[in-house]
């Protein structure tokens, strides 16, 4: 034990102060007049007690509280803690970066890594601290900066591998992170990883800065052989008013030996329904058809599995499968003129995905009724419905119906209901002078022109448009298109829950040729589409995407509580009127969720399948050296460096130990314990 | 600041006389006056209050016949009115030392001398004439009743200064000798003595058959002991210091300053002498309001 600051150890003189005040109590002279003292009896001070210690503990419990805060003052430090930290190179903050991707699951990696990580910890000095650090596509910081071995090695022990995808960067910038926050010198960060290549991309900007070094343990395997189903597609027809679907598996040797009669099994519904035998190269990929199914109910759950291997995790590939909903549409047209919507009627008839179920019906028979249970209504160069079909097609657009208006010479409407429209029409212009018209502009941010965005993907300038209706649009609506002359070709409005877009032009042949042109029928599939809101379903979803459940709940009107049941079992509750984040659902399990509606009658809960990242079953490895020499800039590892002996100074051993910090600490406590006892004593004795 | 016109003004504070303001001050005995007031006299006389009939005898005024008694009776009898006056009312001040004992807020002197003021601006108002007399263990000073002296008593309360010890009987045996007419006083003092001497030096002012209210001025300090440390309390009237641990004895204090004010309640409402206690801390409109209108609410009794 040495002092830095000895002589304040002058101080410990004060001690005699609380003895001096016990022992030379004096009298006190304060005087109070007082009109009269005639029921005052006279009671004399207890002089003779006063020359006597009455009580040594609250005397003693003074001097300790007046030594220790002396001694703080002091500075002291330990000569061992110094000598021991200089034999060693100095106290170190290490951080430990165990990655418990997907892929960990490998064989015994995941067991060798956590060895690897209890080596380091078991291998740390008194004064070395230690992060835990589990990372997969994030990275968590598991154990703070500790010198606790057993609570390092017991954050270790009850790790385990998880679903996610493998990335290094995350890791990396938060180790960085925490060892640049380090007041210590010697700063290290350990990865311990089967370091999959498909975890580093290079373009991660981690740069540790000198003075960090990173060392790395791998526990990948050579030569490793893995088989894995990274996808699965569905193919869908319609027999006998059924839907039957046929699964086509994909599999994908990552393995240097060739496969051979592999079993592939399709499990639905828990039944397994058909086991082929595939045989695939190395290093090549592979499918596997299964025979038709009739597919009756929605959220039928499914698997394909594939063999075994050292890493089973990606041999399975969950789906949940829903029967195919048809877009449902009417066309209504003028009906004077036969097969005035063919191109409308043929354009549509062809889609897959989705289905469109198309009716074609005059504007004077459109009731009510035509419009129920419909995604979107064309009114095909008509007029606008008479009667009860023009309010019916205004609720319908209110209540998110989408609305296609296409002009042409007989379409007419009337200016009470122009709030339908995106604009008001104008005069019909005639293009059939001098060269004829074109589409000249299209908002290719917009979903309907989105596909088109890419080059070669779509020439609308080849369609020629010889008329079109003028529109006048408000400030407030959206144009989508626009002719060569810079007219308005298509403009959009959204009303209520719905959306209605007008296109300016026919969708046949009379004003314009674009209905013979090739991105007729994408244009068409991609107007009705978005009208109807369309969006196709999804069979499945990957490890580390986030579910917006409120929005999913929002979107089918369902107003009550959820109750979410993850793949291994973990109940998560979830408030219907959940904002931010609480409505969002991190799917970081591979498998089957189960999502169960509290106000919902019994039956089959939705059901989301969850597929580990593809990348992950690639686990060809990079070399760690070319990691670390592109996050530190060293060619070779500069933890294989031996660390430099350095002799710490008084000053540095005081700092680190900080003992002044504690004595302090422990002074004011017992200063503070001994106000309150002696306030207590006082007013118990009720004299000094 | 600029004085106000009149000295002793202040102690006449238009917050107190707004709460008291509507209340008379009246004399609980009869008296005797030149002035009609608000006071009973001792004789029957011109007033609108009606007191009883009597014969016709010789002598009388003729237009004091109540003729409409005449007719009914056949006899002659003459209608009696109470006839009220005015009467004198003397503050006697104490301004013993131990009065200008204050622990927090004003002094007990300056506490009495508002009461006194107000209640002398109430007696000029109903037209009564207005005395004061302060004391400690003699008559300082002396200045007798009159319609004119209201302003006189402002001044002196002004003047006011306790320095010296306070003894009750001596300058009190001396007042009851000035008192030649039936009046009302008012005695204000924080009566450090023991009751039976109190009511022995007020007797001879009682004798007289004066209207006699006595009021017990106190500091919150003084009723409730309120001290903490241990310190030597001095004696205002005597100077003398005695150690006190003021939490030893508390209790007994208050016990025994209650005794003393009970005592003196006892003793004083035998004698019918109206005793109220004044705590400095109290508001003083509170104080004289709760007195005077109790004062009135018994008179309307009678």
């Amino acid at each position: 034990m040495a002092f830095l600051t000895p002589f304040f150890l002058l101080g410990l003189g004060a001690i005699a102060i609380p003895v001096l005040i016990h022992l030379i109590q004096r009298e006190k002279k304060r005087v109070i007049e007082f009109p009269s003292l005639m029921f005052v009896r006279r009671i004399p001070y207890q002089s003779v007690r006063r020359r006597r210690i009455r009580h040594w503990w609250l005397l003693l419990m003074r001097a300790a509280a007046i030594a220790l805060i002396v001694a703080a003052f002091a500075r002291p430090f330990l000569h061992q803690g110094a000598i021991a930290a200089a034999a060693n190179g100095g106290a170190r903050e290490i951080v430990i970066l165990l990655d418990q991707s997907a892929s960990m699951g490998y064989g015994d990696h995941w067991t060798r890594a956590k060895d690897a990580a209890r080596t380091v910890v078991q291998g740390l000095g008194a004064d070395d601290r230690a992060t835990l650090v589990l990372f997969n596509k994030n990275a968590e910081e598991n154990m703070r900066a500790t010198s606790d071995r057993t609570r390092l090695e017991g954050a270790i022990n009850a790790a385990k591998v998880g679903s996610g995808a493998t990335r290094y960067g995350p890791a990396l910038k938060l180790a960085e992170s925490i060892l640049s926050r380090s007041p210590i010198k010697r700063r290290e960060a350990v990865l311990i990883s089967d370091f999959q290549r498909s975890g580093w991309s290079g373009s991660e900007e981690v740069r540790f800065p000198e003075g960090m070094t990173i060392s790395t343990v791998s526990v990948a395997s050579p030569n490793t052989a893995n088989l894995a189903v990274p996808s699965v597609a569905f193919a869908r027809s319609s027999f006998s008013g059924q839907e039957r679907l046929t699964v086509t598996a994909g599999l994908s040797n990552k393995g240097d030996e060739a496969l051979k009669d592999v079993p592939v099994t399709l499990t639905i519904d828990g039944h397994e329904i058909q086991t082929e035998k595939a045989t695939i190269a190395a290093h090549a990929s592979g499918s596997v058809s299964f025979t038709q199914f009739t597919l009756s109910s929605p959220n039928v759950r499914g698997f394909v599995r594939a063999g075994t291997d050292p890493l089973p995790a990606d041999n399975t590939f969950n789906f949940v499968l829903a029967p195919s909903e048809p877009v449902s549409l009417v066309i209504v047209d003028s009906g004077d003129r036969a097969a005035s919507s063919l191109f409308l009627a043929k354009a549509l008839s062809i889609g897959t995905t989705p289905v469109f179920q198309v009716d074609v019906t005059s504007a004077s028979r459109l009731t009510p009724a035509a419009l129920e249970k419909r995604a979107v209504v064309i009114m095909n160069d008509t007029m606008f419905p008479p009667a009860g079909g023009g309010g019916a097609l205004k609720r319908f657009v209110e209540h998110g119906g989408g609305l296609l208006v296409v002009s042409g010479d007989r379409a007419t409407w009337p200016q009470g209901e122009a709030d339908l429209l995106p604009g008001r029409f104008g005069a019909t212009v005639d293009r059939t002078t001098g060269r004829s018209g074109s589409l000249g502009y299209l908002d290719y941010s917009h979903p309907v022109f989105e596909v088109f965005k890419a080059p070669r993907s779509g020439d609308f300038s080849a369609a020629h448009v010889f008329r079109y209706r003028a529109l006048q649009t408000a400030p407030t609506d959206r144009v989508l298109a626009r002719y060569d002359d810079g007219a308005v070709a298509a403009a959009e409005k959204k009303i209520g829950g719905g959306r209605s877009i007008v296109w300016t032009t026919t969708l046949d042949d009379s004003w314009t040729d674009i209905a013979v042109k090739p991105v007729f029928l994408p244009l068409v599939h991609q107007l009705v589409r978005y009208l109807a809101h369309y969006e196709p379903p999804t069979s499945w979803l990957t490890v580390g995407q986030v579910l917006d459940l409120t929005a999913r709940a929002k979107g089918r009107g369902d107003r009550s509580d959820r109750i979410v049941v993850t793949p291994s079992g973990e109940r998560i509750s979830q408030s219907s009127a959940g904002e931010g984040n609480e409505g969002l659902l991190e799917l970081n399990e591979q498998g089957i969720y189960e999502i169960r509606s509290t106000g919902a009658a019994s039956g089959r809960p939705e059901a989301i399948a969850v597929n580990l990242d593809p990348a992950e079953s690639d686990l060809s490895a990079i070399d760690p050296r070319e990691l670390v020499a592109a996050v530190t800039g060293h060619a070779t590892p500069t933890a294989a460096q031996p660390a430099q002996s350095q002799e710490m100074t008084r000053e540095e051993s005081e700092r680190r130990q900080s003992l002044w910090w504690y004595l302090l600490m422990a002074g004011l406590l017992l200063l503070t314990a001994e106000t309150v006892i002696a306030n207590h004593l006082s007013r118990k004795e009720k004299f000094l | 600041m600029q004085s106000p016109a009149i000295p002793g003004a202040r102690f006449v504070d238009p917050k107190v006389l707004m709460r008291v303001g509507n209340l008379e001050l009246l004399a609980r005995n009869v008296v005797e006056g030149f002035i009609n007031g608000l006071h009973r006299a001792p004789f029957f006389g011109a007033s609108i209050d009606f007191a009883e009939h009597r014969g016709y005898v010789a002598g009388d005024d003729i237009r004091r016949v109540d003729w409409r008694l005449y007719a009914r009776t056949d006899r002659y009898y003459v209608k009696q009115y109470e006839a009220d006056t005015n009467t004198n009312l003397s503050v006697l001040l104490d301004i013993s030392r131990s009065m200008k004992f204050s622990s927090r807020g004003i002094p007990k002197l300056e506490y009495g001398c508002y009461v006194g003021a107000c209640l002398a601006y109430l007696a000029q108002r109903q037209r009564d004439r207005v005395g004061m007399i302060t004391f400690d263990n003699d008559i300082v000073s002396h200045i007798p009743p009159s319609a004119k002296h209201f302003n006189v008593v402002l001044g002196m309360l002004e003047k006011v200064k306790a320095e010296r010890p306070g003894n009750l009987a001596v300058p009190l045996n001396k007042m009851a000798e000035h008192f030649k007419r039936r009046g009302i006083i008012v005695l204000i003092s924080d009566f450090y003595e023991e009751p039976e001497a109190i009511l022995e030096a007020i007797r001879p002012l009682k004798f007289l058959g004066n209207d006699l209210i006595v009021f017990h001025v106190l500091d919150p300090a003084e009723i409730d002991f309120g001290y903490e440390d241990a310190s030597s309390f001095q004696d205002l009237e005597t100077g003398e210091q005695v150690p006190v641990v003021p939490q030893s004895l508390v209790k007994e204090y208050r016990a025994m300053i209650q005794a003393h004010i009970a005592s003196l309640t006892t003793k004083f409402s035998e004698h019918r002498i109206d005793y109220t206690v004044l705590n400095t801390a109290e508001p003083l409109d509170r104080a004289l309001f709760s007195y005077l209108s109790a004062r009135e609410r018994l008179m309307r009794v009678r």
